[in-house]
């Protein structure tokens, strides 16, 4: 018996024991509450103290949350719409403020911290065209949303890290325009490619088709040189041959000319009183 | 919670190693125990209370020590190599234990989280191997992104990390994957946003990967996550898959620039060195037509110089010779026809054409310098004119001219 009534008393008092304390984790923000109303919220990791009943203990988790907003329409400086996707990270900043403002609802907090990004994105975007916003304001607009936003996220009890610009996107039926124009741009190159090698390739065949005229104009003049050079010798040398005695000459050369005009068989008529026929009708002079 | 981080072990800390039992080193693990258990009650707080030393409740205190040891050596736990385990006590972090065998105060107290430290954990942005044999798949929602010259381009990463400190990665951000995979996304699109499209898709990959690389650090280290990012892998960055095409032509295109240039060197090599050898010809022959000429010249002055030679130690003899020679070799090969017109007759009408058809037809007859025969076949001419008109030499086509 005495050993059931000191087991009963051992339980009995560790479960007294754990109802005066509460743990709070690395990851935890707890708020103490006495009676619904918050007596402390500034709970360092670890164990404490609570009466039981009469203190009421909520915890929230302190480790920093995304806001991960849908892709929105906004309108930049020259009215053209962006579809933007962003985040924000945060954390809970005053957790009494988080609790009373937003109930300690994560899911609401993020609505709630939604509206006000949005806001600013759209301040800030209306103030910049599309090539700032996509190269090189990102880091400025970054800053100036941090900077505006914090106040406001203050008041719900939130602290907000960091906000990014995920993606900053053409609509629709701007994209398919300027994938057109890239294409067109490409087209505009590939017909430079095409035309430059052509001209290449015309000059290329003009200078070769000069080569050959030059070279054959060339040889033409230096093989008529050559050939006059021949005529030339020859003549001279015909001409101290033959200039030994004209008359003979004439006389010689007039012979074999005979013969070569009349070697192909053609028809004659001659006088019998020529000199070659001096012996045909008389036998002597 | 989070403790079930992606690609790491997937067991839950709360009964995971906790509880290994079976410990080899039982002296000095009981030592530390002790140390634990006197730090813990000396502070205050023993609601456990084991005192009573009741002589009837001896059982009972085997009991409660008994149920005690157990309890004590639930705290043993095993970290493997490469792994960090990180103790809180009562929620609070107290330290970060090493590979090997350690001791926490059992369950209510102490708990430790495990977490993989050297393992290479990787996300994939913009892509997704698939976990089979799927080739590569694109997202275009994370792939395509606007370049600073307002053109789209389809970027692929694959970022590598490891946990650099096991507290930070636990305690701070609430999923530090998906956390990093937004990052890479701003990171990405903030760095090929500010570079051109050209720079991107060709020279500017290493320098790009290199910005992403430190633009993704800095971010996770403001928030302390607690990671390191090893590498940045490009896997792909190309032009996106509507314009591919167009891209595609513009290199072929410039494939065309040098087959153009290569066809026109073709033709050029096959032109110019046949000129080349039809010039060489040319000059050949001209060389040799002088050649000719010459050699003709000289061959034919020297004959009649030899002749001459001989002309001139009997003139008159040679000459009648060579005449007579000649004018028989010129007759033997005509149709010769001898007109003897003494009459006086102005005009002899010789049918020329019909002369020379017969001829022609039976050309071999040979009448030579006979008369008769030349004669024979012709009718018979009619003397108009009583002149001497026609001379022996007169040739047949002067005739027929007249």
């Amino acid at each position: 018996m005495t050993q059931n009534k000191i087991l009963v008393g051992l339980g009995a008092l560790l479960l007294i024991g754990m109802m005066c304390v509460f743990t709070v984790g690395q990851t935890e923000k707890a708020i103490k509450f006495n009676l619904g109303q918050i007596v402390k919220d500034n709970y360092e990791p670890g164990l404490h103290f609570k009466w039981p009943f009469i203190n009421n203990v909520k915890k929230f988790d302190a480790r920093i949350q995304t806001m991960d907003s849908k892709p929105e329409r906004f309108l930049t400086l020259e009215k053209k719409n962006v579809i933007v996707d962003s985040f924000v990270k945060w954390r809970i900043g005053n957790v009494t403020t988080f609790y009373t403002v937003v109930a300690g609802d994560i899911d609401q907090a993020n609505l709630r911290l939604d509206q006000i990004i949005k806001d600013a994105f759209r301040g800030e975007f209306g103030k910049r065209n599309i090539k700032q916003l996509v190269s090189t304001d990102r880091r400025a607009i970054r800053d100036i949303l941090i900077k505006n936003a914090q106040p406001l996220a203050a008041n719900l009890g939130m602290e907000i890290i960091d906000v990014q610009v995920m993606r900053i996107d053409l609509p629709p039926e701007v994209s398919s325009s300027v994938f057109r124009r890239m294409e067109a741009e490409r087209e505009r190159v590939a017909r430079e490619f095409r035309s430059e090698g052509a001209e290449a390739a015309e000059k290329i065949r003009a200078d070769a088709d000069r080569q050959r005229i030059v070279t054959l104009a060339n040889a033409f003049r230096d093989a008529e040189k050559l050939k006059g050079e021949g005529d030339a010798t020859s003549a001279e040398i015909y001409a101290k041959a033959y200039g030994a005695d004209i008359e003979f000459f004439t006389f010689y050369r007039s012979l074999s000319a005979y013969k070569k005009t009349f070697s192909n068989s053609g028809m004659m008529v001659v006088d019998p009183e020529s000199d070659f026929f001096q012996y045909f009708k008389k036998q002597t002079k | 919670m989070s403790w079930n981080e992606p690609g790491g072990d997937k067991k839950d800390p709360w009964s995971g190693r906790g509880d290994q039992k079976g410990p080899p080193d039982l002296d000095e693990a009981i030592r530390s125990l002790q140390e634990k258990l006197g730090k813990i009650f000396s502070g205050g707080n023993g609601g456990g209370g084991n005192g009573l030393p009741g002589g009837s409740a001896k059982s009972l205190g085997f009991i409660i020590g008994g149920a005690l040891v157990l309890w004590g050596l639930s705290g043993f736990y095993i970290v493997d190599e490469g792994n960090h385990g990180v103790e809180t006590r009562f929620g609070k972090y107290t330290t970060t234990t090493q590979s090997g065998l350690s001791w926490h105060l059992p369950a209510p107290i102490e708990h430790v989280d495990i977490v993989n430290v050297k393992q290479q954990r990787f996300i994939e942005v913009g892509y997704r191997t698939g976990s089979g044999e799927q080739s590569l798949g694109s997202v275009p929602k994370e792939a395509l992104m606007l370049t600073k010259d307002e053109n789209y381009v389809d970027v692929r990463l694959a970022v590598q990390y490891q946990v650099k400190d096991a507290r930070d990665f636990i305690f701070n951000i609430v999923n530090p994957a998906a956390t990093l995979k937004q990052v890479t996304e701003s990171a990405q699109r903030g760095v090929v946003g500010s570079s051109n499209m050209d720079f991107v898709l060709t020279e500017g990959r290493s320098e790009i990967v290199t910005m992403i690389k430190k633009e993704i650090q800095d971010v996770m280290d403001n928030y302390k996550s607690g990671i390191q990012i090893t590498s940045v892998n490009l896997q792909d960055a190309q032009p996106p898959e509507q314009v591919q095409n167009a891209f595609e032509d513009a290199i072929k295109a410039r494939e065309d620039e040098q087959r153009l240039i290569n066809e026109a060197e073709a033709y050029s090599n096959d032109v110019v060195p046949r000129a080349r050898g039809a010039a060489a010809r040319k000059l050949q022959e001209a060389e040799g037509y002088k050649e000719q000429v010459i050699a003709q010249a000289e061959g034919e002055t020297t004959r009649f110089s030899k002749l001459f030679t001989e002309y001139s130690k009997a003139p008159d003899v040679t000459r009648k010779r060579l005449y007579i020679e000649s004018m028989e070799s010129v007759m033997a090969g005509t149709n010769t026809l001898m007109v003897d017109v003494k009459a006086g007759n102005n005009l002899l009408y010789l049918p020329l054409d019909k002369m020379i058809k017969p001829q022609q037809a039976a050309a071999t007859v040979q009448s030579a310098s006979v008369p008769q025969s030349t004669v024979d076949p012709l009718p018979q001419p009619s003397v108009v004119d009583e002149q001497p008109a026609l001379r022996a030499s007169t040739r047949g086509r002067d005739a027929r001219g007249r």
